[in-house]
């Protein structure tokens, strides 16, 4: 069925059965710029979910916890990584999120970790500076992201490589609605070695607390358990990787093909704050988010029936022209308004101020700084890839040395 | 009903009625004002609820938690020592029966 027009609005399924997945990997823009206008909250069978695409819409759902639940049944997240705070509500999510939330505050952010930001970042850079070009993503966001992670965390004998293998394969297994075993044995070998990762930490921390996330739930005033922090650890390893590795790329590629913008932010050094914000915006690392309905409910013209499972599309909402202007366009100088890129409400991104200072305060100067003439090497093309989670595949950059 | 008075650079204000227990955050999202966000929900996480007090309905507030404090030090425009509090953690009813506050300019 096309785009069902013939229903009065308030009462219609509009299903979009024109979207095609592949298309929403390589560029879900102009996909999401027609079901923004034709119908913004769509079934979409491709997706086997109702799309969520307007800025309103999504942030009316991310404000309505009790009909839009985080708590969705049959969620491969929960089969893979057990039950986390990212898919609970109301009290018991606040009390999982109060208990690991201690180390992500902005003061934890700026007095314990950002120092060792600077020590990873300085240390990646050593070891590429000579060699005149790299890729990256693979060569510095994805291991910055790994090395931050883990001291956060608190697994500092796990190496980053380690992470960022079982940070994919539990996200392939969160993924994994074409239910292949290979991808189901490959994430559950990674969430047994985090379990075993864990088992060493566990009695360690106990016995010797530290500013880390296991640490602050294992001696947060109503502790959680085992089980808790094992499904917390491993949503973090999935989740806190990706979405600064992604930012990471997506703004140092603003940069390079926006010399303008660049020359501006060279000399202001203040402003990669706002870089980092504007990418977050325009390239959203967390594109889409489940939500499922607790009741019957209409949501931007479509009568949804109870336990529907949704797609909030915030890659989508973040280029709503409802809300800003000439959205896909990559400028610093748009006038400031609250984007939807960290979620809102009680899920709003517990990592956000680690992002805010591992990426826009700390790696973005000091790799436009150490990198002298960073540019496109022009070797390969650029790609980026993903709509669930978007980001950059390949980046190979050059610098003068 | 507990009044917010909400005022705007632009010389212009909104007086939302706000049901007892209602955060000046929570009141002003739901109520359509301009200039407060309140990107967390009310978690004192985000600092997009920042408000400067009017001084003489600063009496009988409670006092800036810690969290608050860390977050106020985060805030998009300037902190004020005496003023500046978290929308999200005044609530009607409890910490006031009226109270007049100004949006500041920016809040990201």
């Amino acid at each position: 069925m096309a785009l069902d027009q013939e229903l009065s609005p308030a009462h219609s399924t509009r299903s979009a059965d024109w979207v095609r997945l592949d298309d929403l990997h390589d560029d879900p823009y102009p996909v999401y710029a027609r079901l923004r206008d034709e119908a913004p909250v769509a079934w979409v069978p491709a997706a086997n979910r109702y799309l969520v695409t307007r800025y309103a819409n999504v942030h009316h759902v991310d404000n309505d916890p009790e009909t839009f639940s985080a708590d969705e049944t049959g969620s491969l997240m929960k089969r893979v990584m057990g039950h986390s705070l990212l898919r609970k509500d109301g009290a018991s999510h606040a009390r999982e999120r109060k208990a690991a939330g201690v180390p992500l505050r902005p003061k934890a952010v700026k007095e314990t970790w950002t120092p060792l930001f600077r020590r990873n970042a300085e240390r990646l850079l050593v070891e590429m500076r000579d060699a005149g070009e790299a890729e990256l993503v693979s060569q510095f966001a994805a291991p910055y992201a790994a090395a931050n992670l883990r001291d956060i965390i608190g697994l500092p004998e796990v190496s980053p490589e380690d992470l960022t293998a079982w940070s994919q394969a539990m996200m392939d297994g969160t993924g994994n609605y074409a239910d292949d075993p290979t991808v189901w044995a490959r994430s559950e070998a990674a969430t047994q070695a985090v379990d075993d990762a864990l088992a060493e930490a566990l009695p360690r921390l106990r016995a010797n607390p530290d500013d880390s996330m296991i640490s602050a739930m294992l001696h947060a005033e109503d502790p959680l358990s085992p089980a808790e922090i094992s499904a917390n650890v491993k949503v973090t390893i999935g989740g806190g990787l990706n979405e600064p590795r992604d930012v990471l790329g997506v703004a140092v590629w603003a940069l390079l093909t926006h010399p303008e913008q660049r020359t501006r932010v060279l000399t202001d050094p203040r402003l990669f704050s706002v870089v980092f914000d504007e990418a977050v915006r325009w390239t959203s690392p967390i594109g889409m988010y489940p939500r499922q309905t607790t009741r019957e409910v209409e949501l931007g013209g479509a009568m949804l029936p109870a336990g529907a499972r949704l797609g909030v599309v915030v890659g989508s909402a973040n280029r709503d022209p409802r809300q800003f202007e000439d959205p896909d366009a990559f400028d610093i100088d748009r006038p400031r308004k609250a984007h939807l890129g960290f979620g809102s409400g009680a899920h709003y991104c517990l990592g956000a101020w680690v992002a805010k200072a591992s990426v826009g305060q700390v790696a973005l100067p000091m790799l436009f700084d150490q990198l002298p003439g960073l540019r496109l090497s022009g070797r390969r093309p650029v790609r980026a890839g993903g709509w669930v989670f978007r980001g950059l595949l390949d980046l190979p950059v050059a610098w003068d040395h | 009903m507990p009044k917010i008075i909400y005022n705007h650079a632009d010389g212009t204000h909104d007086v939302v009625d706000a049901p007892a227990g209602t955060s000046v955050m929570r009141a002003a999202v739901t109520g359509g004002v301009a200039g407060i966000v309140g990107e967390c929900g009310g978690q004192a996480m985000c600092a997009t609820c920042h408000v400067y007090v009017r001084p003489e309905r600063l009496a009988g507030l409670p006092a800036v938690s810690e969290d608050e404090d860390e977050m106020l030090d985060c805030a998009a425009a300037g902190r004020d020592s005496e003023r500046s509090r978290l929308g999200c953690q005044l609530f009607a009813g409890e910490a006031f029966d009226e109270i007049e506050v100004d949006v500041p300019e920016s809040q990201s």
